[in-house]
């Protein structure tokens, strides 16, 4: 694990991608804390105001402050997208395993299946899913993650299937193993690399699908603090002040940027052979 | 070959080489000296690890970024290249020195056609032009021993047998006259026969120009057969060096003569038991072929015809009970096919009896078969899980099989190490943290644990080193006499085969040749396909020692 970290940290962008992530972290824990003001504590004298030493960030159209609503924000918006890709890397990691291990025509099945769900744009694909579920934060999340797993099927499905001509996958096969071990204990830890270093750049992948969704008013609902709602909204008061449009959008693409990087340098940490 | 020992092209000396790792420096080569003299062979031999490819590469001054030269130097010629800039190096090298690789699969681009690779050499070194480079291309390849070398020019690699390509390698090597060619084991990823080809072919080219050629190899019974003069090196020191004679007959360091006594040698039986013929056969394979390949989709709706391969075709032998039947063959004859087809690997066709009980698919090998039928695999790397400690691998044949007689899980993990002569703290480690030998113990403790009849051994000792086969097979051995397992060993190594086997089954593109007695595999009446096998494998130089002892440290 040290070790991890330590090749990690010799890449620039492994370097830099863990100080974003960390940074972001830290936001999403102390946040609520950190927040000078009360995110919904509106004001109508103090409306559209640039920076100023009482609103570091300046206001919103309803005079709420607009860092307080990005640290509160973040618990949301971060938290959300690194639970959706979770679940959908699960979910398409096992997939991928047993359809590696399966073989054959049920291998053929549900890969064609896959690759008839991965023709429809992620985005058109959670956009349909929350239309049938109805549009909330926790739908949103299904959304996302069921977007993800096809991809993240396939990306372990070729893994896994360099994993299954191994001899230890033999040797359990011949030793008369349960489908179920052999696919649990014996390929899942060995094709873990890769999928950890799929899931991190997929992170940042979620945070901008969630920003979308809000943006189109099918995640969260007003008056949430999260990021893609907060750029939705700001939308129509742009011309009037450009700093409630600027400040979320760039809140997005450091988290986007610093899980993008993070990956990067990790795909590099975990492989042996471009390791000095 | 004429004396030509005092006209020396390379010569190494007292020259040692760093490498600078994240655990400290390691000192790969030691105060080497070596001389090779123009139409000599010296061979160097050792065991992986030894430092003998570091050698080739610094002299083909070929160094990774963290080798560090602490001091001597390598001459061609009596020019010091160790002080020769990369400019001259590239120079030089292809044409006054070259190099030949292990494996002809990975040492030529398999985007470039064979004649391409050929005559960059040409072009690059002598400056012919295209059309030039192309026949003189076609005139080496003829040199060589190829067939249609007009047409092989234009072949990709993939389109040329292994033999073929070394051939091409070689070519290559020889195609600028270089000074001085090394040799980097060039053939231990070809078959037996096709082997012994590449070495007469080899033998003949160095007679025929007088090239100095340092031969790299780990098989001492293929040196005593080529080289002249042998270096030993272990851990990057050379512990002997003499002329092939006096190494064989008289080795003066314990290095070698542990070397020397590993080498298997066929008139040493290690097996003293003897099965009886009699009683009814523990296994018994009749009629099984093995297909691989499954028929398309497209082509069973369009009603297009498809031909599967054949891995087996009618295999029927049998195993007594205590028996060790060996089976050999090149690649690619089916040897490991058969394995998984009684290991429940493949689907076969025919029928299998064991113990008096039919198997006629994979639904009928359950769990009682299973546990009496283990396979050990070629690499211990592929075999043993890399995520699983080797208690959790130990475990699990015991938690499948129920673990029998004898005290609590940990207790018997333990025993089941000490059996295999390992220390019990072994348990808890992981594979990577254990020598290649250390692992195939695992692997044959794991094969062990359920107290099989039959053992089938997949090449186990093939990514070993010398000494330690040795080992394994002596341990193989003592399971063998401890428990009366019979085995099904898998081989390409005649020797090793022909000290421990009762019956042998030659087998030869999925079809079994015969089964022979192990002592009458060298009678006369023997297959036409037996005896070229036999003829090509090389027999250990030097009279066959009496007290053979064979020990890993």
């Amino acid at each position: 694990m040290i070790e991890l970290l330590k090749r990690l940290l010799r890449t620039p962008q492994g370097a830099v991608g863990l100080v974003l992530v960390i940074l972001v972290f830290i936001v999403v824990i102390f946040g609520p804390l950190l927040a000078p003001r009360d995110p919904e504590a509106m004001s109508i004298l103090a409306r559209y105001k640039g920076p100023s030493a009482n609103f570091l960030l300046g206001t919103d159209q309803y005079g709420r402050d607009i860092l307080s609503r990005l640290l509160i924000g973040a618990r949301s918006t971060v938290t959300m997208a690194v639970f959706a890709t979770l679940a959908g890397t699960f979910a398409g990691a096992f997939i991928g395993t047993v359809s590696a291990f399966l073989g054959g025509r049920a291998d053929e099945i549900i890969m064609r299946t896959i690759d008839a769900i991965m023709a429809i744009p992620n985005l058109l694909f959670a956009l349909l899913i929350v239309n049938l579920l109805g549009s909330s934060s926790i739908n949103a999340l299904v959304a996302v993650a069921v977007a993800f797993a096809p991809g993240m099927a396939r990306i372990t499905r070729s893994v896994a299937l360099a994993v299954r001509k191994q001899d230890y996958v033999s040797a359990a096969i011949a030793r008369g193993e349960s489908s179920s071990y052999i696919i649990l204990r014996e390929m899942l830890p060995n094709v873990v690399a890769p999928i950890v270093v799929e899931t991190t750049i997929r992170v940042s992948f979620a945070v901008m699908l969630f920003a979308t969704l809000s943006f189109l008013g099918l995640g969260a609902q007003p008056p949430a603090t999260e990021w893609g709602l907060m750029v939705s909204e700001a939308r129509q008061y742009m011309h009037i002040s450009a700093g409630i449009l600027i400040w979320p959008s760039l809140a997005i693409a450091i988290v986007a940027i610093g899980f993008n990087l993070l990956g990067d340098g990790l795909r590099d940490a975990l492989n042996p052979r471009t390791g000095g | 070959m004429t004396e030509t020992a005092n006209n020396t092209v390379l010569q190494v000396h007292n020259y040692s080489l760093d490498y600078l790792t994240a655990g400290g420096t390691f000192r790969a080569l030691k105060n080497i000296n070596l001389e090779v003299g123009a139409g000599e062979i010296l061979g160097l031999v050792g065991e992986s690890g030894s430092g003998k490819t570091s050698m080739a590469w610094s002299i083909m001054r070929y160094l990774p970024a963290n080798a560090r030269e602490t001091g001597g130097e390598i001459r061609l010629r009596g020019e010091n290249l160790t002080a020769k800039s990369p400019a001259e190096v590239n120079r030089m090298r292809g044409k006054r020195i070259s190099m030949v690789f292990q494996d002809p699969g990975t040492s030529l681009n398999p985007t470039l056609s064979l004649g391409t690779q050929l005559t960059e050499t040409l072009r690059r070194h002598r400056g012919l032009t295209g059309k030039q480079a192309w026949s003189e291309g076609e005139a080496m390849l003829d040199r060589v021993g190829l067939k249609s070398p007009a047409e092989m020019m234009k072949r990709m690699p993939h389109e040329a047998s292994g033999g073929e390509k070394q051939r091409v390698v070689i070519a290559t090597a020889f195609a600028c006259n270089p000074e001085c060619i090394i040799f980097d084991e060039p053939t231990t990823a070809l078959d037996v026969i096709t082997s012994r080809q590449i070495l007469d072919l080899f033998l003949g080219l160095q007679a025929e120009t007088g090239v100095a050629s340092l031969y790299i190899s780990h098989d001492l019974a293929l040196l005593s057969r080529t080289a002249r003069r042998v270096a030993v090196i272990r851990r990057g020191e050379i512990v002997e060096q003499g002329a092939v004679d006096d190494i064989f007959n008289a080795p003066q360091h314990d290095y070698t003569r542990q070397l020397i006594a590993a080498v298997p040698r066929p008139s040493d039986r290690l097996t003293q038991t003897r099965p009886s013929y009699e009683d009814q056969p523990l296994m018994k394979v009749e009629n099984v072929s093995v297909h691989y390949g499954r028929k398309p989709f497209l082509s069973a709706l369009t009603g297009r015809s498809f031909e599967r391969f054949a891995g087996n075709r009618a295999v029927s032998l049998s195993v007594q009970p205590g028996e060790i039947l060996g089976i050999v063959g090149e690649s690619g004859s089916g040897k490991s096919t058969l394995a998984k087809a009684v290991t429940g690997l493949n689907p076969f066709e025919g029928q299998i009896t064991f113990a008096g009980r039919r198997i006629a698919g994979l639904a009928d090998m359950d769990r009682a078969y299973r546990k009496n039928v283990q396979m050990i695999f070629q690499h211990p790397d592929a075999s043993l899980n890399p995520r699983q400690k080797i208690r959790e691998i130990l475990a699990r044949p015991l938690k499948l099989y129920g673990s029998g007689e004898g005290g609590s899980l940990p207790q018997r993990i333990g025993d089941m190490l000490e059996q295999v002569r390992l220390p019990r703290t072994h348990a808890d480690r992981y594979p990577h943290q254990l020598s290649g030998g250390e692992k195939q113990r695992v692997a044959i403790a794991r094969a062990f644990a359920s107290r099989p009849k039959l053992v089938i051994c997949d090449e186990i000792t093939s990514a070993l080193d010398v000494s330690v086969q040795a080992s394994i097979i002596e341990l193989l051995l003592e399971l063998h006499r401890e428990h009366s397992t019979a085995f099904l060993f898998i081989t390409h190594d005649l020797n090793l085969i022909r000290q421990i086997a009762h019956r042998i089954a030659v087998m030869y593109r999925g079809d079994l040749l015969e089964i022979v007695p192990a002592e009458e595999i060298t009678s006369p009446e023997r297959a036409d396909y037996t005896r070229r096998l036999l003829a090509a494998v090389p027999t250990p130089a030097g009279a066959p020692r009496q007290n053979q002892t064979s020990k890993e440290h």
